[in-house]
């Protein structure tokens, strides 16, 4: 069962978060374990499952990243499992460029320059929304490469992000 | 998540952290990068003409699990030849370092550097000694 299964959806790169979010209340409350605490252990569950299941395919739905490299998944390039991620290569222009803004992160991390850092950060958030539209129209074709090297990126990218998130969190405390 | 006390070894007290020279006929670069995580590391080795490693160098953006991988494989290849060098694999790295199965692309990592560095110096190599024989021929062709 996908996680689009769970909702009752079809696979979709673009979905109403609004709508999920009530569709996952009402689910909720429909399987919450309370309502089987008297039924037979079978149900209880199952109630239990179904719970989890709607939670945890929640996380994966309302997040669009999350849910183009779940798309991406379901079409077989997983990209966070721990085998196939090492089989996905990425050219090495694209590579030497991570490295070098890295290395100069690490540099305004010594000089403590969250400013420059967080330019940078706004920089590449605009290259991986870009890389990530680039994916979404690969997957609607199908085109799985193609895909599979856009979200390649968006993966660096937000890599990247996350670094200087953690730097500002540093500076503030 | 709990690193071993070997990674941690390591990741505290790193090994030969820093850059050869890229442009060095004798130096192989390796860069390479984990999807799973958008991490990545390059590693340097610096060979002898008869294919042995004299020097090695790294400089890894990633988890501890990253750079306690690629400080060992520094210590490792040195004195190693090439051949002997690519035989090293993530699951000698793992075993060495008692990574957790959710870490093993970051021992994936430190074995691609090895072969990508390695490679990068055997085409450099290759490179040289065709142009070596275009320039033996040229005397021939010029004046
Ligand atoms: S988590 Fe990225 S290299 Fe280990």
């Amino acid at each position: 069962m996908t996680h689009f299964d769970v909702f009752g959806l079809t696979p979709a790169l673009e979905l109403d978060v609004k709508a999920l979010e009530q569709q996952l209340r009402a689910l909720s409350l429909e399987f919450h374990p309370d309502r089987f605490a008297q039924a037979d252990a079978r149900t209880r569950l199952a109630a239990l499952e179904k719970t989890t299941a709607l939670n945890d395919a929640f996380k994966v739905l309302r997040d669009p990243v999350k849910r183009a490299f779940y798309v991406l998944k379901l079409k077989g390039v997983d990209l966070d499992s721990e085998a196939s991620a090492a089989q996905v290569k990425m050219p090495l222009s694209f590579l030497e460029e991570v490295m070098e803004r890295r290395e100069r992160l690490e540099g305004l991390k010594h000089a403590r320059d969250v400013e420059q850092a967080r330019a940078m950060a706004d920089e590449i958030e605009r290259e991986k929304s870009a890389a990530l539209e680039r994916a979404k129209v690969a997957l609607e074709r199908d085109d799985v490469p193609e895909a599979t090297h856009q979200l390649g990126r968006v993966r660096y990218l937000s890599r990247f992000i996350e670094e200087v998130e953690a730097l500002e969190e540093e500076a503030l405390s | 998540m709990a690193y071993s006390d070997k990674v941690i070894e390591h990741y505290e007290n790193p090994h030969n952290v820093g850059t050869l020279d890229k442009e060095d006929p004798n130096v192989g670069t390796g860069l390479v990068g984990a999807p799973a995580c958008g991490d990545v590391m390059r590693l340097q080795l610096k060979i002898s003409d008869d294919g042995m490693i004299q020097d090695a160098k790294f400089k890894t953006f990633g988890c501890g699990s990253a750079i306690a991988s690629s400080s060992l494989v520094t210590e490792w290849v040195k004195g190693k030849s090439i051949e002997d060098a690519v035989t090293i694999t993530n699951k000698d790295i793992a075993q060495e370092l008692s990574l957790p199965p959710v870490k093993i692309h970051c021992s994936v990592l430190a074995e691609d550097a090895i072969k990508a560095a390695i490679k990068d110096f055997q085409e450099k190599r290759a490179r040289r000694q065709s142009g070596d024989a275009s320039a033996v021929k040229q005397p021939t062709t010029q004046p």
